[in-house]
């Protein structure tokens, strides 16, 4: 099992709340995340889907194979910091075409004004 | 008040998601999302068995309630939604706890152990912060949460005097504001039955 992210590209994936948050691809996703090469690391940038705000104060993360966490806690936030306001992103030790490990994100919806928790193994 | 749309695009994605691709653990998890059993308006309320509380001496049981009028919120200190709305829940404890009403916060964690939600003293720290003097109990296993059938952060569940469930909800609201006028006549109601 795992999304197969290579580097620059975009590893779509949804477990939620969202249909109407269809890619152009016609893929629902609530998130996205995109690895890109960072020196000889990897950066890790987790894109929310239109009318989702990632949760700050929860910062995402990635929990990794051997229990590293890796937290997405780079990025600007909202006023009120319960927000980011641009994708929050990551380094990741090394150079990886694949992640795994389970990626886990507090999304919220602006319109329902709702959090609901994401879970995923990549 | 009541906001469809959200279960309604669940069951959509969960039923889209076979067609979609997804991996297997998204598409069990969007199905689960779908098909989880939800307490029902008008069935009698689930009791919980929570072992850690705040702001009580004792572990509340829904038999001891029995008589009050029981307003259940889910919600946990690391979600601004679930914060923002505590000021109005604050108020319905000060103006109707003499008159019957019991709010009790059930807080439900989102990520595991090693973000801090489930350590009590933060638990703590979140009460005193926000002024929250009603009881909390620690759903860390989240079983509260999957007996009735919750969803989102920040829930509600209104219950009666007789321990049934006559109203469900969620998202924030505001002092004031329509979301709240509603859950407070809702609560007046269910304290004059």
């Amino acid at each position: 099992m795992g999304a197969r992210l290579r580097k620059t590209a975009v590893a779509v994936f949804a477990a939620g709340v969202l249909a109407s948050c269809a890619s152009p691809a016609g893929t629902p996703a609530l998130l996205r995340l995109r690895t890109a090469p960072a020196g000889p690391d990897t950066r890790l940038t987790l894109l929310a889907a239109p009318g989702l705000e990632i949760n700050a104060r929860l910062a995402p993360a990635l929990e990794l194979p051997n229990g590293t966490i890796v937290r997405f806690v780079t990025g600007r936030r909202t006023a009120d910091s319960a927000y980011f306001a641009e994708p929050p992103s990551a380094r990741l030790p090394g150079r990886h075409d694949r992640v795994r490990g389970t990626l886990r994100a507090s999304v919220c919806r602006q319109d329902e004004l709702v959090c609901h928790s994401v879970a995923l193994r990549l | 008040m009541p906001r469809p749309a959200l279960p309604v695009a669940l069951t959509i994605l969960a039923a889209a998601a076979g067609g979609y691709g997804l991996e297997p653990a998204s598409r069990a998890q969007a199905q689960m999302l779908a098909t989880r059993p939800r307490a029902r308006v008008g069935a009698p309320a689930p009791a919980w068995r929570n072992a850690s509380w705040l702001n009580t001496d004792h572990p509340l049981t829904l038999p001891e309630l029995e008589g009050r009028v029981v307003l259940l919120n889910f919600w946990v200190f690391t979600c601004w939604n679930c914060t923002n709305t505590v000021p109005s829940l604050v108020d319905f404890d000060r103006k109707y706890r003499d008159q019957g009403l019991t709010l009790i916060g059930i807080h439900t964690p989102e990520f595991p152990p090693w973000a801090g939600e489930h350590d009590k003293a933060n638990v703590e720290w979140a009460l005193r912060k926000y002024g929250i003097e009603y009881p909390n109990a620690q759903d860390n296993d989240s079983k509260t949460w999957e007996l009735y059938g919750i969803r989102y952060w920040p829930s509600f569940v209104l219950i009666d005097r007789r321990g049934n469930i006559r109203y469900e909800g969620y998202g924030e609201f505001h002092l004031n504001d329509g979301t709240y006028r509603t859950w407070d006549g809702r609560i007046q109601e269910l304290l004059a039955e």
